[in-house]
């Protein structure tokens, strides 16, 4: 039993000595026996150790734990520790030890046993990684970044001292451990209590700017309110079994980055805001070339059909761009680092890629580089300005100026204007040179006045004085001494102008008309000379009453009308070539004026031309001088032709006054009256308090501009037709040109059913411009069938004839008719109506009458209500 | 400001009418408004009531140009019957035209109270009322 007991004991031994290291000390601490396995672990041989003082060979690590097993061994208590020794005094040997003390007799401990397992090597890398995490635990502690731990339930676990500090020490975090800051309203509303959730429920670790609180800063009595940004971090730790255990929240104090953030914002909004609404264009290019940034205004000019196109859009190899050296100016901006500016002429119908605007147009460009403030990249911008209007205005009125000057040297007509305060003059060229002046010398009204000669000053005077009085116009030959001495005779035209209502000036034109007089006055001094000589010279005499009866005729009279005459018979009977001619209606002219009346007609039978003179006389009979002037006609047509050259001019003048008038008028009325329109639907609009009454105002708004726009097209329309008096003409057959517009009104035509007739075997042709000549048959034609009478089948009537030099077109219809009583006056009037037809816009008959009168003709009407209309047109031969 | 019991527009622009009515209405110086767009039917309206002193308008708003019959005529018409009338009527002369002519001519009607020129604005319609 004893021998089983030790055996189990020497196994016991044996089995220890295996796997552990172990040692008998006695009292004083010095090795009484040893195992090899400790005297391996002592590196020394067993004989060596045996007796040796035991921390000699091992200094325990911990003195104080040291101290204290001793204490314990000595009480009877047996040690199980983890020990640590210093091998030679530094290497670290860890033992699992178990310690039992060997009581004495006496109950004094004698010494003990020592049974060690090494667990040096686990107990190495635990212990680093212990320190390690004292050693993060305190950089954590230390962060100049907040750092909080949460369970999955949000409740708070850990914190660092920079997160206890972003809280404050009154925040519940610190205090209260119930706190549920999940439910705050205030982290529900910052956002932070969702951003906490979406981590945990994603996984993921997320990003955020927060806005967490807020800072009080006091300035003297004020207290201001500081936004407090931070950028929270939260992101989930997972534990050893893969579930999300902890969720850490990180922030970081970037008040200072945001608030220069916002404040730039801020400023670049502004900037932006700035940009976007520039009444000029604004285009921003990079470094390269490229197009960054478009604004508003630029949007809108450019209406790109694609916008998205721009961005491939380059200065420096685009098509458009280099041919209009966009790149250079590009490149000099650049170069220079200065502003540049300048105007450019850009054919943008050149491109259809990234515009529409699709015409020249005419750009003031200012072109210059600048430093990006954020990206400190050079770019550069060009500010562009639509400038076409003006530059169009421009060039007009250059062209309009030469023009003028033109008219006026062809017919010696200068312009002049007066300012009636400052009685300052002031002459166009041809002005000057008809007052044999230099140009650009200084006139006032006396100066201007002194020109003339001592008859005719006070009547000018007397007409310019009644002029700024009453406004009244005038037109007066007077007679002109030239600063060289020159007698000229010159028609001196007037009338005021207004500013605001109030006459500031007076202006009108000046015309040198001393050739017309001569030949005026030779004129009067040869038919003198004639009535002197009438029985000497080559000429037939008549005496006659005023119904033509014959009372006295002289031979070369009788040889004249071809045959014997008896006294007593008719005029017209005996010289029946005389009908349809002009010497009728001259006739009357004379008989009712009491003025002589000189004519000639063309007689095609024995192709013979006559002058005739009639002449009435006391008794109320007339004298008819007749004159043969076959011979002599081509030199006498000559001088008709220069004389009419001139009165043409003559009428031109009055025409041109008149057109003054007309425009004056148009504007006054037509035009006003939209605007005014405008003006009071404007301040309606700024005033209404609704927007939906906002609404009503801008359609009406709407409504006034397509009026308006009408009305501008119209007169744009005249106003081309007025200044195109060299309009191109041809040979125009009427039947053609009728059948032609008869074509283009085919379906009105037929559904009105009017018929259309004609004769134009007496003048079948005639040489006019052919857009003029169809447009007024077309009006004709049209005004016809929108004003036929519901009572009766329309009807139209064409015809023309000759008239002296002149062709006459006569338009009839059956149609309603006008009171010529009531609106005669304003028939061919600009946006006059006389029906209650909706289609009437009233331009249709001023447009033919301006189109008529442009080539020198002239247009009249007669008609009576209910029984139709008929348009008399006289077109002028040249 | 009196209240006007019954106001006449007469123009042909239907715009000008319609704002015409909305700064009247808007400025509550009459309830009743009329608009017409030829003097003839407000010539026959005056001529057809002449004798009910309620149908007759209290003033009438009067445009020179028109279609068909203008306001000259109107004025020339009316200058012949008004004083058989039982109540006065002013008439304004409410036009876009500033031509100085024009308004020498509106001075020879004693039927006309006044020469306004377009647009309307509320210091012209206080004038009115």
């Amino acid at each position: 039993m004893l021998e089983q007991h030790y055996r189990h004991l020497q196994h016991l031994e044996a089995a220890i000595n295996a796997c552990a290291l172990s040692v008998n000390l006695d009292a004083a601490e010095c090795i009484t026996t040893l195992n090899p396995r400790m005297a391996n672990a002592l590196q020394q041989p067993p004989e060596l150790i045996s007796g040796r003082y035991f921390r000699e060979l091992l200094l325990p690590a911990d003195e104080t734990q040291w101290a204290r097993i001793w204490q314990q061994l000595r009480t009877g208590q047996s040690i199980q520790e983890q020990i640590c020794f210093l091998l030679h005094g530094n290497t670290q040997l860890w033992l699992e030890a178990a310690i039992h003390p060997v009581m004495g007799n006496d109950g004094q401990l004698t010494g003990c046993l020592l049974i060690g397992i090494d667990i040096t090597d686990r107990k190495l890398p635990e212990l680093r990684v212990m320190e390690d995490e004292q050693y993060f635990r305190q950089i954590l502690e230390n962060l100049p970044i907040g750092l909080q731990q949460f369970t999955p339930e949000g409740v708070s676990v850990e914190m660092n001292s920079r997160q206890r500090q972003i809280w404050g020490a009154q925040h519940a975090f610190l205090g209260d451990a119930e706190y549920k800051w999940l439910q705050d309203p205030f982290y529900r509303l910052n956002g932070l209590a969702r951003m906490f959730e979406e981590a945990r429920d994603t996984g993921k670790t997320l990003k955020r700017e927060i806005l967490l609180n807020y800072a009080e800063k006091n300035y003297g009595n004020v207290t201001r309110l500081f936004p407090l940004y931070y950028e929270a971090t939260i992101f989930p730790v997972t534990d050893r079994h893969s579930r999300m255990a902890n969720y850490f929240l990180i922030l970081d104090d970037i008040t200072e980055k945001k608030v220069a953030e916002i404040s730039l914002q801020k400023s670049e909004r502004l900037l932006d805001n700035i940009i976007e609404n520039l009444p000029i264009g604004y285009i921003q290019f990079d470094n390269f070339g490229f197009i960054r940034r478009i604004n508003q205004t630029q949007r809108f000019f450019f209406n790109s059909p694609h916008p998205a196109a721009r961005r491939n859009f380059n200065v420096m190899n685009d098509e458009l761009a280099t041919r209009f050296e966009l790149d250079k100016l590009f490149l000099q901006a650049l170069e220079e680092g200065n502003p540049l500016r300048v105007e450019k002429k850009i054919d943008f119908s050149q491109d259809e890629r990234w515009t529409t605007v699709g015409r020249e147009v005419y750009l003031d460009l200012t072109v210059f580089p600048v430093i990006e403030p954020v990206d400190k990249e050079m770019i550069v911008v060009a500010l562009v300005n639509d400038i076409t209007d003006k530059k169009m205005q421009e060039l007009e009125n250059v062209k309009n100026q030469e023009f003028l000057l033109q008219t006026g040297d062809i017919g010696k007509i200068g312009g002049w204007e007066m300012d009636l305060e400052t009685e300052r003059v002031r002459w166009s060229y041809q002005s000057y040179k008809i007052h044999d002046c230099e140009p650009d010398t200084p006139i006032n009204y006396e100066k201007a006045m002194r020109f003339f000669s001592p008859e005719s000053q006070p009547v000018l005077e007397g007409l310019v004085k009644q002029c700024i009085e009453t406004g009244k116009t005038f037109d007066a030959e007077l007679t002109l001494i030239s600063a060289k001495q020159q007698t000229k005779r010159v028609r001196c035209i007037g009338q005021p102008g207004y500013t605001n209502g109030k006459r500031t000036r007076i202006f009108g034109v000046v015309q040198d008309v001393t050739e017309q007089s001569a030949i005026e006055e030779a004129l009067t001094r040869n038919t003198e000379l004639m009535r002197l000589f009438f029985d000497t010279v080559d000429m037939g005499y008549a005496a006659m009453e005023k119904d033509g009866k014959l009372n006295f005729l002289n031979q070369k009279a009788e040889k004249m009308i071809g045959q014997k005459v008896e006294m007593g018979s008719n005029i017209f009977e005996v010289f029946p070539r005389l009908s349809g001619t002009v010497f009728y209606a001259r006739l009357q002219e004379c008989i009712q004026q009491r003025q002589s009346q000189s004519f000639g007609i063309y007689f095609s039978k024995p192709d013979k031309w006559y002058d005739f003179l009639l002449t009435p006389m006391q008794d109320g009979g007339i004298s008819v001088f007749m004159r043969d002037i076959t011979e002599s006609r081509k030199m006498q047509k000559e001088l008709r032709k220069a004389n009419d050259q001139l009165s043409n001019l003559n009428k031109n003048l009055v025409n041109q006054n008149k057109q003054l008038e007309d425009f004056a008028h148009i504007t006054s009325h037509n035009l006003r009256a939209p605007i005014a329109n405008l003006r009071a639907l404007m301040q309606m609009h700024n005033e209404a308090s609704s927007q939906q009454e906002r609404e009503l105002y801008l359609g009406m708004l709407h409504e006034v501009i397509k009026k308006i726009d009408e009305t501008l097209n119209d007169l744009v329309e005249v106003v081309q037709i007025r200044k195109d008096v060299n309009v191109e003409k041809e040979k125009l057959l009427f039947a053609e040109r009728v059948q032609k517009v008869k074509d283009i009104l085919l379906v009105d035509i037929e559904t009105s059913n009017i018929k259309i007739t004609y004769d134009f075997e007496q003048a079948p042709q005639i040489e006019y411009p052919r857009v003029y000549l169809d447009s007024i048959l077309q009006n004709f034609i049209t005004n016809a069938i929108r004003y036929r009478s519901p009572e009766r089948e329309p009807e139209l009537h064409l015809q023309t004839w000759r008239e002296n030099d002149n062709i006459v077109l006569t338009v009839q219809d059956n149609g309603i008719g006008i009171d010529m009583e009531r609106f005669g006056n304003k028939l061919f009037g600009f946006r006059k109506t006389f029906h209650r037809n909706k289609d009437a816009k009233g331009i249709g008959l001023f447009i033919t009458k301006t189109q008529v009168e442009a080539m020198g003709g002239s247009i009249r009407a007669e008609s009576r209500p209910g029984q139709g209309t008929k348009f008399i047109i006289t077109f002028r031969p040249e | 400001m009196k209240l006007i019991n019954m106001i006449f527009i007469v123009d042909d622009d239907p715009i000008h009418q319609q704002i015409a009515k909305i700064m009247i209405e808007r400025q509550g110086i009459c309830t009743n408004i009329r608009v017409f767009s030829d003097a003839q039917d407000v010539l026959d309206h005056i001529r057809q009531h002449a004798d009910k002193v309620d149908e007759l308008p209290d003033l009438i708003l009067l445009d020179l140009n028109m279609p068909i019959m203008d306001g000259w005529e109107f004025l020339d018409e009316y200058s012949v019957f008004h004083d058989q009338l039982p109540k006065q009527i002013r008439i304004f002369v409410l036009t876009s035209s500033i031509d100085e002519k024009d308004k020498e001519r509106v001075r020879h009607y004693p039927v006309v109270n006044g020469y306004l020129t377009k647009p309307l604005s509320k210091e012209i319609i206080e004038h009115l009322s």
